[in-house]
């Protein structure tokens, strides 16, 4: 496998000292109408490594990656990024600060090619009359080359992305969110509705975006986690259940209790 | 003073009474169908008729003529979505707007041929007549009588909506069919019913009406889109939210009629327009509708790809031959009819690139091209400006109002954007109705042309179809080079995903404005070159009717086609002269094409000439064959 030098991903300032976190959720909570989504979480996630958040369903996860990129509006609490306060901050906006995120539906353009959705990332910038400018003038860097080219995506670049299998959407779903140069990547869900032959490649594409940036990823799959998961949060009900290192998570009890149910009452 | 304001009053009360038997009716069919029905004034203006019909030609006492009436319509509703409506359930919600707009036309039309277009009395029943003293005031017995009416019928309906096991069915099935359907609820069964009580509730209003306005084919259209504006104001949904919002704007408008009757008609509208800045989902209206918008309003997929760079060596040839086609062309052809269909093309364009590129709404594009042809005939005949500046001001002020336009268009997304920019329009239209300079029903007329540059004698009409010319190549070569731009391609992405385009750090926003500044320049210089073309600029070059047209025009080509447009503007202004001698059977036979083309050929003429003709994969093109149906309602 050809390697790509990582550090030419994407730059991130914070890494390293630790000291900071780069993302600091306290408090938050967010609420639809009378159902209350998210109840006080609070989370540190500091420059690198890879972060996940699991918990059965309805325990808020997406919400919690909703309310931190932007997506949904928390009603108490703050999320801090880097220096920033950037609660309730719009989506398009924190993605230009370099937290950038996927959707749990695979969410890539099904009308342009390959290549052009990896563009699509590199036009955040661009405004005015730069946007009337040809498209695909400007070259794919080497680095998203290079992951183009071990995501196996580099002979499909002309394809539309809608004629791609499930898996190879998910992958430039990644790649493109990794074209932004995101100090922090949010994935939600990665693995849903994967064939089991995608999955490992998807685990590689992860653990080689955290070389450089921090990510944080809601997942269902167990194994996953406990292969890529530097601290696994556990959240159950909206609030959250306990937090530590995956092994430390799976022998708590009340982590088993949230995802089996109270036997005793039934 | 309190009697004149005490009179205003009833008047609010009444037309209240009708808008809100009319916004019931819409609210329910949008909630279960997830259509919105056009057919909805055409209903009201039919229950009218009927009323009238029963009384005066058969002989009917009063009340049997409201029942006969009521169900009447409410029976034609039934074979309306039995026959029609039911085809367009699986596509997106567009087309069965777009069908049910034709059929409008088509039924007006009717009436218009039938009865012409001035109204028919219609006298209240003698025991109706006369007045109630209520103490402090005297109410007009035939005034109070609606109020009860429509005020029982309306909480009627609330309660069993609300309280019965009838309603629940109904609320099961708009809030989840399919669920609905999997519980063994008769979805099918409870549609047609839907739509048959809400064709009655119009049928109702209708014949209601008939004594307090005069009984017109017409009577029906405008009062249409005040209760668009209305629903969009309760938000949709919410029954009690609706019937609320229509007594209290009905009664809003009837006070700013007492004080300042110029803005009585836009206040409605007006309204709608604030609600939607500070609280977008309505007054009533939960916020959880709004996160459905993201995906139920996703345009139906696409086949083609915006991929491969255009071809550079073809061109050359290709353009020779249209340059050579289009100097031809008037040897053959009347130049002013080409200058007119060239005139509508650009206008489809402008329709079509923003529903097939870009994945906006607009079906308020008429106010566009009014307000640009309004504004070159002043320049040309009061201003006195050279004819280039008089059509740069038309262009620049039809762009100015698509920016405020797409500023409260893109607060929503799919058929909700259809109903705000047609009221935002219809609000512009009334505005101009009431502006002096537009002389009202006469328009501008005797425009001068003038001369072009200080060079070009427009007087000649080989010279304003070489304008035309010019600009219709200008539009058709600018849009190729916008979807093949940056530009073109977020546009694309947008339509795609846009929650997507968010997370990736574009401002959508922004960018949907964008497009609307583009599409409106289109709108524009459709609009000024009409008026310099046909030196005029009147009311009907504003109405929503236009809009349609370009509707059809998009339709009838292929939407989301680049050429679709101009194939569509050939078949309609031909279809147009030819018909002129048939008179108001024009609409009737546009509207019947309208609704056959959403029902047989939606992919327009252009998906089967266009493979025959050329294969290219240039850019993406809107294949509504391709149509997803959505799951949840917008």
């Amino acid at each position: 496998m050809r390697s790509v030098p990582a550090s030419r991903l994407a730059r991130n300032e914070l890494a390293g000292g630790d000291a900071e976190p780069l993302l600091r959720v306290t408090g938050l909570t967010v609420r639809f109408g009378d159902f209350v989504a998210l109840r006080d979480v609070s989370l540190d996630l500091y420059g690198r490594g890879i972060h996940a958040v699991i918990g059965p369903n309805g325990a808020g996860k997406s919400t919690l990656f909703n309310a931190i990129s932007g997506f949904a509006k928390p009603e108490h609490g703050n999320v801090h990024f880097g220096n920033a306060d950037v609660t309730g901050e719009r989506a398009d906006r924190l993605a230009r600060l370099g937290l950038a995120r996927s959707f749990q539906m695979c969410a890539t353009f099904p009308d342009l090619s390959v290549a052009d959705n990896v563009r699509t990332a590199l036009l955040r910038d661009v405004t005015g009359i730069g946007l009337l400018r040809r498209r695909g003038g400007e070259k794919l860097d080497p680095a998203i080359e290079g992951l183009l080219e071990e995501t196996g995506l580099s002979s499909e670049r002309y394809r539309r992305a809608a004629d791609l299998s499930y898996g190879r959407r998910r992958l430039l779903e990644i790649v493109t969110t990794l074209a932004l140069r995101p100090k922090l990547l949010l994935l939600d869900e990665p693995m849903a509705g994967l064939a089991r032959e995608d999955i490992p490649a998807v685990t590689r594409l992860i653990d080689k975006a955290a070389e450089d940036c921090a990510v944080l990823f809601v997942e269902h799959n167990l194994p996953v986690v406990e292969r890529l998961a530097k601290r696994v949060t556990v959240l159950a009900g909206g609030s959250v259940l306990c937090e530590g290192s995956y092994r430390e998570v799976a022998s708590d009890p009340r982590v088993r209790e949230a995802y089996i149910g109270d036997v005793g009452d039934v | 003073m309190f009697d004149l304001v005490l009179g205003y009053l009833i008047i609010g009360l009444v037309n209240g009474s009708f808008y809100a038997l009319l916004s019931l009716g819409l609210a329910l069919i949008f909630g279960l169908l997830n259509v919105l029905n056009m057919t909805h004034g055409a209903l009201y203006m039919m229950g009218a008729f009927a009323a009238w019909a029963a009384v005066e030609k058969l002989g009917f006492g009063y009340l049997p003529a409201i029942g006969l009436a009521s169900v009447g319509v409410g029976a034609a509703g039934i074979v309306i979505e039995r026959c029609l409506l039911r085809h367009t359930y699986k596509l997106d919600p567009l087309y069965g707007f777009m069908l049910t707009f034709g059929l409008t036309t088509a039924i007006q039309g009717v009436f218009q041929v039938q009865f012409g277009s001035t109204g028919l009395p219609f006298a209240p029943p003698a025991w109706l007549a006369g007045g109630v003293d209520l103490g402090f005031m005297f109410f007009p017995t035939y005034r109070l009588w609606v109020v009860v009416v429509a005020l029982a019928i309306c909480l009627g309906l609330w309660l069993v909506i609300e309280r019965t096991s009838a309603g629940a069915t109904l609320r099961a099935a708009s809030e989840n069919a399919g669920i609905a359907e999997a519980l063994g609820v008769r979805v099918p069964k409870v549609l047609t019913a839907t739509f048959g009580i809400g064709a009655a509730l119009a049928g109702l209003a209708g014949a209601l009406a008939a004594p307090v306005y005069q009984v017109s084919p017409l009577m029906g259209s405008d009062i249409l889109l005040v209760v668009f504006a209305i629903i969009v104001v309760g938000g949709m949904g919410s029954i009690g939210g609706t019937i609320l919002a229509s007594y209290c704007l009905a009664i809003i408008e009837a006070l700013i009629q007492a004080f300042y009757p110029q803005a009585a008609n836009i206040v409605i509208f007006a309204f709608m327009c604030v609600v939607l800045m500070v609280r977008p989902q309505g007054l009533f209206g939960i916020s959880v509708v709004r996160r459905h918008e993201f995906r139920a309003a996703r345009l139906p997929a696409t086949r083609e790809a915006g991929i491969a760079a255009m071809p550079v060596l073809t061109p050359v040839v290709v353009g020779a031959a249209i340059v050579a086609a289009l100097a031809l062309l008037p040897l053959f052809v009347y130049p002013i009819y080409l200058v007119k269909i060239f005139c509508f093309a650009i206008f489809a364009v402008s329709f079509n690139f923003l529903l097939g590129f870009a994945g906006i709404v607009s079906f308020g594009q008429a106010a566009l091209f009014g307000t640009a042809a309004y504004i070159t005939a002043q320049a040309l005949k009061v201003w006195a400006l050279p004819v280039e500046l008089a059509m740069l001001a038309g262009i620049a002020a039809a762009i100015a109002l698509g920016l405020i336009m797409g500023a409260f268009a893109i607060r929503r997304r799919g058929i909700y954007q259809a109903m705000i920019t047609l009221a935002v329009a219809q609000m512009v239209y009334f505005a101009y109705v009431q502006a002096a300079f537009t002389h009202g029903e006469d328009g501008i007329h005797s425009v001068p042309r003038g001369i072009l540059f200080g060079l070009i004698d427009l007087r000649d009409d080989r010279a304003v179809y070489a304008l035309a010319a010019v600009a219709l190549l200008a539009v058709f070569l600018g849009l190729r080079g916008l979807l093949s731009s940056r530009l073109g391609l977020l546009l694309v992405a947008i339509r795609d995903d846009e929650r997507r385009a968010l997370s990736l750090g574009h401002n959508v926003n922004a960018l949907k404005v964008a497009a609307f500044a583009i599409a409106s320049a289109c709108a524009g210089l459709a609009g000024t070159l009409s008026a310099v073309a046909f030196q005029l600029a009147t009311l009907s070059g504003a109405h929503w009717h236009l809009s349609g047209e370009a509707v059809l025009m998009a339709l009838i080509g292929g939407i989301g086609t680049l050429t679709g447009p101009l194939v569509g503007a050939v078949v309609l202004v031909t279809m147009q002269q030819f018909l002129v001698p048939f008179g108001a059977w024009v609409l009737v036979i546009q509207g019947v094409v309208f609704a056959l083309s959403v029902l047989l050929f939606r992919d327009g003429l252009v998906a089967w000439i266009g493979p025959a003709l050329k294969r290219t994969r240039s850019w993406p093109t809107f294949r509504p064959s391709a149509a997803i149906q959505s799951g949840t309602r917008p």
